[in-house]
């Protein structure tokens, strides 16, 4: 038997096996260890704050992009920025509405290779119920052990594409219009 | 005038650093105060943004002022004797301390709150220290704290200058005049 044809065979036993259908590997995400930062500028200058909860659903295969799949759920009430005041105005009417739009969502299904570990997908990121689609390069980086993966990246929006400061806050003088969003995904794989 | 500092005269540099540090303090209190009166919002973000900038400004105008002042040897000394000329020296000492502590106390409170400041937008300043919400409330107070420090200790100051020149009659107020020379 050639190797090829051992795993032509093998890899869908093993799907059947597991019980799941043929499909890249769904990981479990250490929410402690991982993160999901964001970089934006007030008055010229940088701070960066972080969202403390987010929920990711990640089926990712680097060899079987096909069938790899992202969705994120952001609670943007748990946005932070390390001072009250400016966290209360992110989450207040004119930023994140939170009050209305508790939850940004990321989503996407559309990968492809740019190099060795590399990799682009084409999604849809949802706030403050306005939907735009936008690019995420991120690295995938599998442990010795092979059950578990970093997943690190990012990608930049431009905050008033969501509606994200209305009013006076559309003045981008004050506070910068791009924002640049980081993740660092700690993944475990916990199928037996 | 020239520029260096003299045994009897400040020099221009000096007189320069001198007055333009007050200015700017005053300048400060005012932006503070009105910052304070604002909701959270762009006009008070806008004000707040001017004075970390000009508390930049102080600091460094207060660094250029003490390291010229050591870098001028034969520089006048406070006038009188004995207690009196003690006083002077620990009243000018305390007052170089509070220029400094002043915006070195707000650039700490910022960094705390993970403000951003940057010079005149020109670029941006590093953070002193990490962020951190209980340390940001309490340099806010020490901030605050220091400012009438600075008011009480620069009244006594005033007060000694029209007090060596009404009563004293001397040179004293005279060689750190902004404008022309000292008489005499």
């Amino acid at each position: 038997m050639s190797g090829s044809f051992a795993r032509l065979i093998a890899v869908p036993l093993l799907a059947l096996a597991t019980g799941s259908a043929w499909s890249a590997t769904a990981w479990t995400t250490d929410a402690a260890a991982s993160k999901l930062t964001f970089v934006a500028t007030q008055a010229g200058g940088e701070f960066e704050g972080r969202f403390k909860r987010f929920a990711p659903v990640i089926v990712f295969d680097p060899v079987d992009l096909a069938h790899s799949r992202f969705a994120v759920e952001i609670d943007t009430t748990t946005a932070a920025t390390g001072e009250t005041d400016r966290d209360n105005i992110l989450k207040g009417q004119e930023f994140f509405a939170v009050a209305q739009w508790p939850a940004a969502r990321f989503e996407t299904g559309a990968f492809r290779s740019v190099g060795p570990g590399s990799f682009e997908a084409t999604g849809r990121l949802t706030l403050r119920n306005v939907t735009r689609d936008v690019r995420l390069r991120f690295t995938f980086k599998p442990g010795a052990d092979g059950r578990t993966a970093v997943l690190a990246g990012g990608t930049t929006v431009q905050r008033l594409d969501y509606g994200v400061g209305q009013g006076e806050w559309t003045d981008t003088q004050w506070v910068g219009n791009e924002v640049r969003i980081r993740f660092e995904l700690h993944l475990k794989n916990t199928a037996p | 005038m020239p520029l260096r500092n003299t045994a009897e005269n400040y020099g221009s540099l000096a007189r320069f650093l001198h007055w333009s540090i007050v200015i700017l303090v005053i300048v400060q209190f005012f932006l503070a105060e009105s910052a304070d009166e604002l909701p959270d919002g762009l006009e008070k973000l806008r004000i707040l943004t001017w004075h970390k900038s000009f508390g930049m400004l102080v600091l460094l105008l207060a660094s250029a002022r003490i390291l010229w002042k050591l870098a001028n040897r034969g520089r006048p000394v406070p006038a009188g004797t004995g207690l009196l000329k003690k006083a002077a020296t620990a009243g000018h000492g305390l007052l170089y301390l509070l220029i400094l502590l002043q915006p070195l106390s707000g650039w700490a409170m910022s960094s705390a709150a993970n403000y951003p400041i940057t010079f005149f937008g020109w670029f941006q300043v590093p953070a002193l220290l990490a962020t951190n919400h209980d340390l940001h409330e309490r340099l806010e107070g020490v901030h605050e704290a220091l400012f009438y420090v600075l008011v009480t200790v620069a009244a006594v100051h005033v007060a000694a200058a029209f007090y060596h020149h009404f009563f004293l009659k001397d040179d004293v107020l005279r060689r750190m005049s902004p404008f022309g020379k000292r008489q005499g």
